[in-house]
């Protein structure tokens, strides 16, 4: 198993010895995609749903302060 | 299982049949859900009190969707090498917040001026079975932590199953056994740092009382007992013992709920007493008044904030 892991570490290239280190890349990728996509997209996901909820409020009541 | 937030609670609490007449086993009301097993005792005991300067203006924009803007101002403690010195940094942020309640989705995100996102999201998938996912993401690598749960309501028990980032597992489970009386125990598995334990805890409460016990092979023991006293009072008291480390910590609090403030405050067997007043100035504008006295550490904290809607 170590010597494996080894191996899939060592070579630099798209192919790994292993599917198991392909999966765990792409599930790593994916994470740090999604994260990242969360972080930047979370607040405006609420708001979009927000301003399309019925009774639907004006742009100006998103932005005034009172 | 520390919760990273505070419990979020499900309205889908059956209520309770009288026990005049004989108890019919096969028609159990649902039980409290795990992580809230104590929560009449977190209300007293564990009260948020804060140190410095907090602000919280919550607009309404319309039913289901409203903005919160936070600012909040005082020292915060920095975790020290020796336990005899508190290290304190004042800060200062703001923080944007948005709220949609739907009686189906519930969606808060709070997101700070140092770029965290604080998120939480509550959808009911069927009637019973709910999702929960909280997570805390920051800039830096490595600080963002997330969490799933997927609870199932069945008639007289509950069962929760946690996934967690960083390899973590949980489940719990919790069933009614009588009108009062629920069971439950919890699992969870974690993969950084390898440890993996189990708990136990039972709850019964009547209309007067509550007291639950929890036990967990990560050598926590806790008790807690809740007395209503009337609608407006409420005592409560708590004892902690961790047979690994050997610590041991005993509270008393209280819980007074009057007509134009609530007042909560408990004194500790460190020697800690604390109070928190919320007062409500008028229709949508309250203000709160922190203290929390640390006798053995000499660290006295005092705070004082408004929330305006």
């Amino acid at each position: 198993m170590d010597s494996l892991k080894g191996k899939g570490k060592g070579s630099k290239g798209a192919s790994s010895s292993s599917k198991l280190d392909l999966v765990k890349e792409w599930t790593n990728w994916s994470l740090k995609k999604a994260k990242v996509a969360t972080h930047y997209g979370f607040i405006p996901l609420i708001i979009v749903i927000g301003m399309n909820s019925d009774p639907k409020p004006h742009l100006f009541q998103l932005l005034s302060p009172v | 299982m520390a919760d990273l937030l505070p419990p979020l609670g499900t309205a889908q609490i059956d209520g309770k049949t009288k026990v005049d007449e004989k108890v019919d086993y096969s028609n159990l009301p649902c039980p409290v859900p795990y992580e809230e097993l104590h929560r009449e005792a977190i209300m007293s005991l564990k009260a948020d009190n804060f140190e410095g300067l907090r602000f919280d203006f919550s607009k309404g924009l319309n039913q289901k969707f409203s903005l919160s803007h936070s600012v909040m101002m005082g020292p915060t403690e920095v975790p020290s090498q020796s336990p005899d010195t508190t290290i304190k940094i004042p800060t200062a942020h703001y923080e944007f917040g948005a709220n949609y309640f739907d009686p189906k989705l519930m969606l808060i995100g709070r997101l700070m001026t140092d770029g965290r996102l604080n998120a939480r999201v509550k959808a009911d998938l069927t009637d019973r079975l709910v999702l929960k996912a909280n997570g805390q993401l920051s800039n830096e690598p490595h600080m963002s932590h997330a969490m799933f749960n997927f609870d199932y309501m069945g008639s007289d028990y509950r069962a929760q199953l946690q996934l967690g980032n960083s390899a973590l597992i949980g489940a719990t489970y919790i069933q009614s056994v009588t009108p009062r009386l629920s069971l439950g125990g919890e699992v969870f598995w974690a993969g950084v740092p390898r440890k993996s334990g189990i708990g136990y805890a039972a709850r019964y409460d009547t209309d007067k009382m509550v007291a639950t016990a929890q036990v967990a092979s990560t050598g926590t023991i806790a008790m807690n007992y809740v007395q209503k006293i009337s609608e407006k009072v409420s005592l409560a008291t708590d004892f902690a013992y961790n047979y690994l480390s050997r610590d041991v910590v005993a509270s008393v609090g209280y819980d007074y709920i009057l007509r134009q403030s609530r007042v909560r405050g408990k004194i500790d067997s460190n020697g800690v007493a604390s109070a928190l007043l919320e007062e409500r100035l008028s229709m949508g504008l309250n203000f709160l008044l922190s203290a929390e006295l640390d006798h053995k550490k000499k660290d006295y904290k005092f705070g004082f904030g408004l929330t305006v809607g």
